[in-house]
């Protein structure tokens, strides 16, 4: 049960709270609402919320590296214009996240940390190599250690987040020249809707050839998972049909989906199989 | 205006008498009185009500399917404080209630299905209640459990009620012609089979209940039911009181759409716990409870042969439906009363036979839910249509034309179909649909490369559109009284659950009295007020209190005119009410402001109110004990037309469009009617693609709007509506009930335009990407 409740204004702040232990964090409270409701997650004795440090909000460039606040929201993120023009898959994740109520409140952060395998911005983040930035409190100042998003899942709604780290940034290389990508999900339904699969891919084409190859997929596995076997069976091969056929059955492969009350394991893998033909699809025709 | 010559009259200072014209409210559009409220926030739910001293109940359920009851253990929760009253079974007398007074209120000794109540507190907050229920521990031992009809009618199945040794709770038997003989001469004879899923209302306002006992021993409740009188009734023997002795309020509620038809375990537990706290104890469901405790749709499977003969005449349908009953009764095995209509009686089929048989399981149970057994018959009927049109080699149109009926036939089951409008429906839906040049065309491109295939499909039904008599009066009650101030105040005892019978009674009373909108107000939320009336079910609102309000409305009307014509030399039949004046009729010259005349009527030396009362009843039937009456005053049809594109690869429906053609009597409020359609439509949406509550051995898996899929904004396709306007004489309103067949028709027409699209057909709905996908792509493995 609850028995304190801070509103920290800085991650410092933040970071000494996070300190003491036995702390829930809230943002959005998109995701932590529903699963407490629902009885699935229990309150810490403390709750932290971290919806008022402002320099954990909003997308800034510098040095070619993209940043963006783990409290900047999906809105915020589908609404950007520099990202609309340099990273637009990020924009297209976001746009298929829920619906806009849930958009408007829910954070990047909270998307990460909720570590769902089938969360929406873990995709394109994979895609562009993203890593994370946790802060917390050591020796009377702010620790900042990067993790590669790609090693931050553990597992479903497990993270290599330790008590008293706060997910403060992502940040990630602008992308090479050339770079396209493409960003798909599935369900019966266009808007709020958990994916049945997602599927992200990104590579550049040149010469007819692939390289620079990125497959995330999402709902298929304990985590959000990157295809790196598929992905480096593509790499550097001219892009043609025989190239898709094998595409496909080697990420039918490196998928293990699960039959759940969404979807059956069959139908996850049939999807794997249309969205990686599809996406490279999308990459030939760009 | 001036130059009018005047018999009598009211001169304004000026001197100049006021004209008005005829202008009619009926067919305009209507806002619902309670929309600004409703759209600003303010309107106060049943959900939002607290009354002073009010404590909050909780309700301990089940975790087990079919269990012996070894021990319940409430020591911890009622030393919890703040605790008021921990209830169980063993607490109370035995209070039998429902449909087959099968169910209780708190189980005692052994628990049925996945809903069973074992233990209920009242507290001083929700929280402390919540965590009185946690404290509770019952110890169960597990029983032989059985979840399959079929299995449950086996020869040494787990006995669900010890009433009920085989397992048999409802059952129903039809029959009309020789359908051996008929079989036998028919050309073609196709089988079928089909399986309905279980699927749940949604209310966006989750079970609640408010219960207030005096010091009588009278109890007050405020309840979200849709059947207020009737509900007394039922609700009392549940609590072990008289029925006389229950005031039923109805606050606002957040939708009903059946679920509220019926009295559910939640309500008297909740007077038991006013009753033994002394105190009103306010009970509501969270989401998750409202999934898993809250009525469903009937599941059910059906066999059905039907026979054709190589011209096209239909010649003999036999439909056997096995419904899961679930562990108790409540209003959904009695949905083939409605059902067995749409198969003995849409299109004319000389020879039908219907076989209708409910097994209580450890499962779930259902209640009635818009549509009522026809959502059903009509995705069952509706596909088999199209198979028999296609095996004679006829389109979908021509052979439904060459077997609809006539106006003036009656069905075997005796519905007398005066009016019927079924092929001017399905003439009306082809031709704005550009029907059979897209069918054509469609199947044509079926079987060809790519990956979006179109189709196009069309399905009709039948449906009760004048009340439907299941009890022994199916009328309403209306008092209309005047003020000293020409306002208009309606009493009347047809619920609003949103339906829009609010801004149709005011239409109405507005319409013959000539006065506005703000001038009238419906009272209709308190039993202690209102006289009598069925319910809110059977499309029959409109239709029946429709008519009552009308009724009270033209006594009041003849009652003003009459005082009006002592005073002048018109008489009462040259003279009408038009914008708050007596006018006179040819001219609409104003004789006397209504109010005006309202108060010399009332304050006269023979003083006069006007305030009448009267009664509605439908000129229809009860069934006999062979299912035959005219059941309803009147029967509607409609043709829906869907148009999909269906996504090969993925399996993802999506329609585009669906036509709707419904004979509707005549358009009251155009505005609600255009609501209840587009709203019955995204019921149906839901039925055919996406929606079903998953229950496996006895226990719901997807109790969330995460994973039960209703439709969405984004899916909902573009509406295209036709009223047919029959100016039913059954109604003097010229009005039919219209609320049902949009809930009925669109799931069978998108499964019919998939089938043009693909050539596969859906003997199960819905048609979720992974069922369409696995289809086309002949996936056998699970």
């Amino acid at each position: 049960m609850i028995e304190n409740y801070s509103v920290p204004s800085s991650v410092a702040e933040a970071a000494q709270l996070l300190q003491q232990g036995d702390a829930t964090i809230v943002a959005g409270g998109t995701d932590l609402t529903p699963q407490t409701e629902a009885g699935a997650r229990t309150f810490a004795s403390h709750l932290v919320n971290i919806q008022r440090i402002e320099e954990m909000r909003g997308i800034s460039t510098s040095d070619g590296r993209f940043r963006i606040g783990g409290l900047t929201t999906v809105t915020e993120i589908l609404e950007s214009k520099i990202l609309a023009e340099e990273i637009p898959v990020l924009v297209e994740a976001a746009d298929h996240f829920a619906s806009p109520q849930i958009r408007n409140a829910a954070t990047l952060a909270g998307n990460l940390c909720n570590a769902s395998p089938a969360g929406d911005m873990c995709i394109p983040l994979l895609l562009l190599d993203a890593e994370v930035e946790l802060a917390s409190w050591v020796d009377g100042s702010v620790a900042i250690r990067s993790v590669p998003l790609a090693e931050f899942f553990t597992g479903p709604g497990k993270t290599v987040l330790q008590a008293g780290e706060l997910l403060v940034a992502v940040e990630f290389r602008q992308p090479a020249k050339g770079f396209t990508a493409s960003f798909q999900k599935s369900g019966p339904r266009p808007a709020l809707e958990i994916s049945t699969v997602s599927m992200g891919l990104a590579a550049v084409l040149q010469d007819g050839l692939l390289t620079g190859v990125r497959i995330a997929i999402g709902a298929v596995a304990p985590t959000p998972l990157r295809a790196t076997a598929t992905e480096s069976t593509l790499e550097g091969r001219a892009l043609d049909e025989n190239m898709i056929s094998s595409a496909v059955q080697s990420v039918q492969q490196e998928v293990s989906p699960i039959d759940d009350v969404r979807a059956s394991a069959w139908y996850r893998k049939h999807l794997t199989g249309v969205y990686i033909r599809r996406a490279l699809s999308h990459v030939a025709g760009n | 205006m001036s130059s009018i010559e005047l018999k009598t009259g009211e001169k304004k200072s000026g001197g100049i008498n006021k004209v008005f014209s005829k202008k009619t409210v009926i067919g305009t559009r209507v806002t619902k009185p309670d929309a600004p409220d409703k759209a600003t926030g303010k309107t106060i739910y049943i959900n939002d009500m607290v009354l002073p001293r009010m404590l909050y109940g909780k309700i301990l359920h089940t975790d087990r399917v079919h269990a012996r009851i070894i021990s319940i253990d409430t020591s911890a929760a009622k030393a919890l404080p703040g605790v008021h009253v921990v209830l169980t079974g063993e607490d109370i007398p035995l209070l039998k209630f429902g449909t087959m007074r099968d169910n209780v209120p708190l189980k005692a000794g052994k628990v049925r299905c996945i809903r069973d109540e074992v233990a209920a507190v009242a507290a001083e907050t929700e929280q402390i209640a919540a965590e009185a229920i946690a404290l509770i521990k019952v110890e169960y031992e597990d029983l032989p459990a059985v979840f399959s009809p079929t299995e449950a009618l086996q020869e040494g199945a787990p006995v669900v009620q010890e009433d009920h040794p085989d397992n048999r709770s409802l059952a129903y038997k039809f029959s009309h012609g020789d359908v051996a003989a008929a079989e036998a001469d028919s050309d073609i004879v196709l089988e079928h089979e089909f399986v309905v899923p279980y699927v749940t209302h949604c209310c966006m306002g989750p079970g609640c209940a408010i219960a207030d006992f005096d010091s009588a021993g009278k109890l007050t409740i405020y309840s979200q039911t849709q059947y207020p009188y009737n509900y007394k009734m039922d609700l009392a023997p549940a609590i072990g009181i008289h029925p006389g002795d229950i005031r039923v309020i109805q606050p606002p509620v957040g939708g009903a759409f059946g679920s509220k038809l019926d009295v559910y375990p939640f309500e008297p537990i909740c007077a038991l716990l006013s009753k033994a706290s002394g105190r009103p104890v306010k009970l509501t469901f969270s989401r998750e409870e409202e999934f898993i405790n809250s009525p469903t749709r009937q599941p059910a499977e059906f066999k059905i042969k039907s026979g054709v003969n190589k011209d096209g005449t239909l010649t003999f349908r036999s439909v056997d439906c096995l419904m899961n009953n679930g562990a108790y009764t409540s209003w959904g095995p009695t949905t083939p009363i409605i059902q067995m209509r749409t198969f003995t009686g849409h299109f004319r089929v000389p020879a039908v036979e219907y076989n209708g048989l409910a097994a209580y399981t450890n499962s779930v149970y259902a209640g009635s839910f818009r549509g009522y057994g026809n959502v059903q018959a009509t995705y069952v009927t509706a596909s088999v249509m199209d198979m028999l049109a296609e095996e004679v080699g006829m389109d979908p149109i021509a052979f439904r034309l060459k077997n609809a009926q006539d106006p003036g036939e009656v069905t075997p089951q005796g519905s007398k179909l005066d009016d019927c409008k079924l092929k001017e429906c399905i003439e009306i839906a082809a031709q704005k649909t550009d029907f059979l040049s897209k069918h054509e065309t469609y199947a044509g491109l079926c079987k060809q490369p790519g990956r979006i295939k179109r189709g196009i499909g069309i399905a009709t039904s039948i449906h009760n559109a004048g009340g439907a008599k299941i009890h022994k009066s199916d009328g309403c009650g209306s008092i209309l009284k005047l003020d000293d101030y020409a306002r208009a105040t309606l009493i009347t005892g047809a619920s609003e659950i949103g339906q829009g019978i609010d801004a149709v009674l005011t239409q109405i009373v507005m319409d013959e009295l000539g006065i506005p909108k703000a001038d009238v107000t419906i009272v209709n939320n308190d039993t202690a007020l209102g006289p009598w009336d069925v319910g809110v079910h059977a499309s029959r609102t409109t239709f029946v209190a429709g008519n009552a309000a009308l009724q009270a409305a033209r006594a009041a009307r003849k009652q003003i005119l009459d005082a009006a014509s002592k005073q002048s030399n018109v008489s009462a039949e040259e003279m009408d009410l038009r914008q708050g004046h007596v006018v006179q009729a040819d001219n609409g010259v104003s004789i006397v402001k209504l109010d005006k005349l309202l108060r010399q009527m009332h304050f006269a030396d023979e003083p006069e109110l006007v305030m009448v009362s009267e009664y509605f009843e439908p000129d229809s039937e009860l069934e006999d004990r062979n299912h035959v009456g005219n059941l309803s005053a009147t029967w509607a049809h409609g043709a829906y037309v869907a148009e999909v594109e269906v996504d090969t690869e993925t399996g993802e429906v999506k329609v585009t469009k669906i036509t709707a053609v419904q004979d509707v009597g005549r358009v009251i409020n155009r505005l609600g009617i255009e609501g209840q359609m587009e709203g019955g439509i995204s019921v149906s949406l839901g039925y055919a693609l996406s929606e079903e509550l998953l229950i496996q051995d006895g226990k719901v898996l997807n109790p969330n709007f995460r994973d039960y899929k209703v439709p969405t904004a984004p899916e909902t396709p573009e509406i295209e509506l036709h009223f047919v306007e029959s100016d039913c004489k059954a109604s003097p309103l010229g009005s039919k009930g219209i609320a049902e067949l949009p809930a009925i028709i669109p799931a069978p027409a998108i499964a019919n335009a998939v089938y043009n699209a693909i050539g596969i057909r859906f003997f199960a709905p819905p048609l979720t990407p992974e069922k369409v996908a696995r289809a086309i792509h002949g996936a056998t493995t699970q």
